[in-house]
């Protein structure tokens, strides 16, 4: 049901507790439309967690990622990250955050190494030229620097997108479907890339689609259903027949 | 206050009005001197006026019902801004073809670009294109928020639109000094119009509350059963 | 502060590079004007006593039509690719993002007008030579206040489906003060030869001043991702 991630090890429940919470959410609400999207969402995330959110269309899980991504405001309840409350000091939050979409969020018509000076300049980084090609660098896009983007593959326009959310060095990164329309290599290359920033301590949450995907990768699973929690556990104790019941489950 | 009681004293309120209405009317025609250099014409001023003055209250308050709803975003201010808009619309008319009876009487012209008839037809136009702004749009949400931004800066316009048409060419010399007995015709006017104008803008918002779907935070169970745990 | 102002030269130093790589808005909103003062050059201009002055008049309803769809593809811009939410996600004042757009609304019309009031100028005869300065100055300050306004409402309805249309039917009663003013100051300087009245300025000086806060403030709580 709506339980927290238990823990069975008390030593390592300890250290749990000191980890920083990175996202507390508590009854958190959304009505858009008069329509009720999401209800009644307990949630609290620490760093270095990695997790997914699975759930049918509709179920409330992109809405959910815009509320800790800070780009909606909640109906009802309460949201903090790291610590501050969501609603009243969003700026301070959002220097921590990096949204990858489905969307590019990237422009167009400018070439891949003026899309990152723009956001490196925008959230004000040192040196943001030699930070954009750093980042191209480390993505493998340091030929295409000065190509515009509207030249560019679905898979190194996706990896661009991803340089563009870690540009600022993001403690939790939001990902939306970020696997969606991707080949393989590239599917493997982000990844290995959401492996490396866990593994360095930031915080990981990602919609998925892809249920067995999703148990190979994460280290936690939550399932939305109808707006609500409906299972939210730590991947070494569920099965994938458990999580698609729950997922489609009437 | 009951349903039955609030019947009654809807109906009451009504009959009151149209009574009033009665009275104004038959002061008007019986207790004030026709004017000299116009003719009867002239005494569609004593109608103009108070709903001249009660359209500007109304658009003062869709313009406070807006700041209501873009600081709250609960619907009932979005319910009233629409209301009191819709009513502006009506009232606005009235004092359009009135004040065109006017010109006619006056001057022996249905349209003239003069400062009052100008200003009349821009108030008009603003609100009407609030009532298009709602018709055009489907989502519930988005209408309310566009409709609050433009009935705030819409009312914002009003004065800069007097202004603006105080600079254009006037036919007629700007106030009159009205006898008693006009005064008195005046405020027996005023009450039914006020009357008027304040029900409908009751009336229309709560039509425009029981039109739309029943909102969920309102009865306090969602839209849909939850399912899952609880 | 000069956090701020750095910001906001990035924000319209990538919108006006964007433009000027795909050149859309610009040539489609030059062409627009120039369409509309034709038309009506060819409609009213061959009567023969239509004044010079009422050139101004024509200005304006080129001016609404271009605006308006300069307007709409400035904030369509960010409609693309959900860009918009990278800025909303970014540590930035919303209110520097309408700065911006404004900015680079502004430096667009400008740019219009400078194609499009030559063209009405010649096409109905207006002289100018009494008062140039109060023209250019009374039609400047008055394309700030469409602007500022027309930003404000195409970041309003650029979530909603109708766009164009919507967008127009909103502006056109708003900023109707603004030609009246305009046309009316026209009329006095060049008709009557009258100085410019400070009033009528001030009434136009007014409503960019009013228009351009309220618009600041209220932008931050309509934009959406």
């Amino acid at each position: 049901m709506t339980a927290l991630a238990a823990n069975p090890f008390p030593t390592i429940q300890a250290a749990e507790e000191t980890t920083p919470l990175v996202v507390g959410a508590r009854g958190l609400g959304k009505t858009v439309d008069r329509r009720i999207v999401l209800h009644d969402v307990n949630l609290r995330i620490r760093a270095g967690e990695y997790i997914a959110i699975l759930g049918t269309n509709g179920a409330g899980k992109t809405t959910l990622l815009k509320l800790l991504a800070t780009l909606t405001t909640p109906t009802t309840g309460q949201l903090q990250l790291f610590g501050n409350d969501a609603m009243r000091t969003p700026s301070a939050i959002r220097r921590r955050i990096g949204l990858i979409d489905h969307q590019l969020l990237l422009y167009r018509d400018l070439s891949a190494i003026e899309n990152l000076e723009f956001y490196a300049g925008l959230y004000g980084l040192d040196e943001p030229t030699k930070r954009a090609e750093e980042m191209l660098h480390r993505f493998n896009l340091l030929d295409r620097a000065d190509d515009p983007v509207k030249s560019f593959s679905r898979g190194m326009s996706q990896r661009l997108a991803i340089g563009r959310a870690l540009l600022h060095d993001p403690d939790l990164i939001l990902a939306d479907e970020p696997f969606a329309g991707l080949d393989a290599p590239s599917s493997e290359f982000l990844e290995n890339a959401f492996q490396q920033i866990v593994t360095a301590g930031k915080t990981v949450v990602l919609v998925n689609h892809d249920i067995e995907q999703t148990l190979r990768l994460v280290d936690r699973v939550i399932v939305l259903r109808g707006g609500t929690i409906a299972l939210d556990q730590p991947t070494h104790r569920l099965y994938l027949e458990e999580i698609l019941a729950e997922v489609k489950a009437l | 206050m009951s349903t039955a009681g609030t019947n009654i004293f809807v109906r009451i309120y009504w009959a009151a009005t149209v009574a009033m209405f009665a009275l104004a009317l038959a002061v008007l025609f019986t207790y004030t001197p026709t004017e000299s250099t116009m003719g009867p014409i002239q005494k569609i001023f004593y109608l103009h006026l108070p709903i001249a003055i009660s359209t500007f209250i109304a658009c003062m308050v869709s313009f406070i019902a807006s700041i209501g709803y873009l600081s709250t975003r609960k619907t009932e201010w979005d319910e009233l801004a629409a209301a009191s808009a819709w009513v502006a619309v009506q009232l606005c008319s009235v004092v359009l073809i009135t004040g065109m009876l006017w010109a006619r009487g006056a001057w022996g012209l249905w349209w003239t670009w003069s400062p009052r008839l100008t200003f009349s037809l821009v108030l008009w136009l603003l609100y009407v294109v609030y009532l298009m702004i709602r018709m055009s749009i489907e989502s519930t949400e988005r209408r309310a928020i566009v409709g609050a931004v433009y009935g705030l800066i819409a009312f914002l316009d009003v004065p800069l639109v007097y202004l603006s048409v105080r600079l254009m060419p006037d036919m007629h010399p700007t106030s009159v000094e009205l006898a008693w007995p006009m005064k008195l015709t005046l405020m027996a006017w005023f009450v039914p119009v006020f009357m008027l104008a304040g029900g409908l803008i009751a009336a229309k918002t709560v039509l425009n509350r029981r039109q739309g779907e029943p909102s969920p935070s309102v009865a306090g169970f969602p839209a849909f059963p939850a399912r899952g745990a609880l | 502060m000069t956090r701020a102002i750095s910001q906001f030269s990035l924000l319209v130093r990538k919108d006006l590079r964007i433009e000027s790589r795909s050149r859309q808005t610009i040539g489609l909103v030059t062409v627009l004007g120039v369409l509309v003062v034709s038309v009506l050059g060819l409609g009213l201009g061959a009567a023969s006593n239509v004044a010079g002055f009422s050139a101004t008049a024509v200005l304006w309803v080129a001016y609404l039509f271009s605006g308006v769809l300069c307007f709409e593809k400035t904030m369509a811009v960010e409609r693309n690719d959900g860009v918009l939410a990278g800025l909303l996600m970014a540590p930035l004042d919303r209110g520097l993002i309408y700065l911006s757009k404004l900015a680079s609304n502004l430096i667009l019309m400008i740019a219009v007008a400078a194609v499009v009031t030559p063209v009405g100028i010649l096409f109905f005869g207006f002289d100018l030579s009494a008062a140039p300065g109060t023209f250019v100055a009374v039609m400047a300050l008055s394309i700030i206040g469409f602007a500022s306004i027309g930003t404000l409402f195409s970041a309003v309805v650029s979530s909603t489906r109708l766009q164009g249309g919507l967008l127009a039917m909103m502006l056109f009663p708003i900023v109707l003060p603004l030609v009246i003013t305009s046309t009316q100051l026209m009329l006095h300087t060049f008709r009557d030869g009258q100085p410019a009245s400070g009033g009528a300025v001030g009434v136009i000086v007014a409503f960019d001043v009013i228009f351009m806060t309220v618009s600041w403030i209220v932008f931050e709580w309509v934009l959406e991702p």
